[in-house]
């Protein structure tokens, strides 16, 4: 696919970041037509204006696409749908093409239907259709900008997904901390804990029913908690009242990864989602965690300072072959896996602060995304082509960004309040 | 001997009973001992002067005390075993500069090695409690402080 650079996104920030240049690709987003005619046809429209607007808001927040905003005057009658007048988008430079159309069915549910085009081509990249609730077009608004976005770009979408995070409000002593859990693109927000105990690190199962988390309610000693969204309830991961944290689920959800104190030393364990024995899989003296699967399940990137520094190491699921694959100098914490496999984004410290950076799973390829200085906790979007991340501002407030790894500029990622510690999902089925 | 210890007692108990019987009267002599103080708070104080303080500090990543931490250490060994029934929390810092799971473990390790320290003095491992605030509390990096609960 041919991309045209964005002379808006062109304003790098320091070496690392200008070393590639962005590029969007610039996509129409004309109304959604419909068949329907007379009223049914007018709230037909009514609803295809939401998804319009919806899909243009959820590809906004990409590097990669860029779209036109989207103009009522731009309709067009429902054949056109899969015949675009290629020539009327080409002088208005978009290189992609959605159209689509909104029909109502008889059971109240309405379809969606959703084309994405090449517009230099004139050829059509991919269809699908939806069948959805009358009230429910926003999902059916991210389906459409998941296809449209791996049409462009060849990388899974990442609309249909949840993201958790710490909400904060307040600074300092005065700081309350709640688990949020939002859409990504921040709708249905909802917090899951009070307020009344500090929390950290929440992490969702794969398919978004549970969610393990830090929690200081026990007594004051910080401890891993099993949340199940469904139902509400909730038991601490492992018993016994021996300090644990860094929660991360395996990507098939069956299995738990997280760290645990023994005496003053830290190590890896792992156990099944669903309870039981814990499994020790590291041994070192040193302060082992940050565990983090590969996609496959069965290597695990850790961070350990057995070496006398935080560095990243591999090892097999089963805990043998521990290997450091970080050496430039440094220290280097908070891995976490790509769901592609190819890269491992981490926190590096050095005496300029923290900043995001990604290396290839082999160790080699070392970037860096972000220029700190309070920059923290990476988390991977589903299509392994950005990374959400916590930034601590100067006033003593920490927030969300989203960076990609075309060495375009973070952006702020909106959220009511305050936040750190976000965790990205997968796309939901 | 045994009637020197006898008349001791005696003298003792008369004491005793004799103040028991005339209250609010102006005692002769010195001043008679305070009474046990029994609130958190006062023991807290007390635990704090007489130990030279609560909290004691570390170098940047590390958990390895110092000889200023033993001594302040030492001198909170000393009171804890006489007041074995004051139970305190050991609460662990890391660094503020760290990512956020090192400094939860590198918290929990200092206050570890804390309490191992007071144990090694005679301190019942009953009597201390540890924990981990690593990060999460802002202005006190670098240091573990012993709280009487």
């Amino acid at each position: 696919m041919k991309k045209v650079f964005a002379s808006l996104l062109l304003f790098g920030t320091g070496s690392a970041a200008t070393a590639q240049q962005p590029a969007a690709t610039v996509l129409a987003i004309p109304p959604l037509s419909s068949p329907d005619s007379g009223d049914k046809g007018n709230q037909m429209l009514a609803i295809g204006w939401n998804v319009t607007q919806a899909i243009e808001a959820d590809l906004r927040q990409t590097a990669e696409v860029l779209p036109l905003k989207p103009n009522r005057d731009d309709y067009y009658p429902y054949p056109e749908v899969t015949g675009p007048n290629f020539t009327k988008w080409r002088q208005a430079r978009a290189k992609s093409l959605v159209t689509g159309f909104v029909q109502g069915r008889s059971d109240g549910r309405v379809t969606v239907g959703c084309y994405v085009y090449d517009v230099d081509k004139g050829r059509e990249l991919a269809r699908k259709g939806f069948i959805i609730g009358a009230n429910d077009w926003r999902r059916a608004a991210h389906k459409c900008s998941g296809l449209a976005y791996t049409a462009i770009t060849g990388a899974p979408g990442i609309f249909d997904t949840r993201i958790a995070y710490v909400a904060e409000t307040g600074v300092g002593e005065a700081r309350t901390r709640r688990i949020a859990v939002m859409d990504s693109d921040g709708q249905d927000h909802r917090y899951l804990t009070s307020g009344d105990s500090m929390v950290l690190t929440p992490r969702l199962a794969p398919k978004g029913d549970s969610l393990a988390y830090v929690s200081f309610a026990g007594g004051g000693r910080p401890s891993v908690r099993v949340l199940n969204l469904d139902s509400g309830q909730e038991r601490p991961l492992v018993p016994g009242d021996a300090i644990s944290f860094a929660p991360r689920f395996s990507p098939d959800g069956s299995r738990i990864l997280f760290s645990m104190m023994l005496g003053a030393n830290s190590d890896i364990y792992v156990v099944p989602a669903t309870g039981g024995a814990p499994r020790r899989l590291t041994t070192s003296p040193g302060i082992d965690t940050d565990p983090s699967f590969s996609p496959d399940g069965s290597k695990i990137v850790f961070e350990s300072d057995r070496g006398g520094s935080q560095q990243l190491y591999v090892m097999n699921a089963d805990g043998t072959g521990q290997r450091r694959i970080t050496f430039a100098g440094g220290w280097y914490a908070g891995p976490s896996w790509s769901p592609d496999g190819q890269w491992i984004a981490f926190t590096r410290r050095g005496q300029d602060g923290r900043r995001i950076g990604i290396v290839g799973a082999d160790g080699g390829g070392e970037k860096a995304l972000t220029s700190g200085p309070g920059d923290e906790g990476p988390t991977w979007a589903a299509s392994s082509r950005e990374i959400l991340f916590q930034r601590s501002l100067g006033t003593g407030r920490t927030t969300l960004y989203r960076v990609a790894l075309d060495g375009s500029d973070p952006r702020e990622l909106a959220t009511p309040q305050g936040g750190s510690d976000p965790d990205w999902s997968g796309v939901a089925e | 001997m045994r009637v020197k210890a006898a008349l001791l007692l005696t003298l003792l108990l008369g004491a005793t009973i004799a103040e028991a019987q005339l209250p609010g009267l102006r005692r002769r002599g010195p001043a008679p001992q305070q009474p046990v103080l029994s609130t958190i708070d006062a023991q807290r104080a007390e635990f704090a002067a007489q130990s030279g303080g609560t909290t004691v500090y570390f170098g940047s990543d590390s958990a390895i005390l110092g000889a200023p931490a033993k001594a302040t250490l030492g001198a909170q060994a000393a009171w804890l075993r006489r007041h074995p029934e004051v139970v305190v929390r050991i609460e662990g810092y890391g660094d503020g500069l760290d990512t956020r799971d090192h400094a939860l473990a590198v918290g929990a390790r200092r206050a570890e090695e804390v309490r191992s320290y007071l144990v090694l003095l005679g301190v019942p491992g009953a009597q201390v409690s540890t924990t981990s605030w690593g990060k999460e509390r802002p202005g006190l990096g670098r240091a573990v402080t012993i709280l009487v609960r």
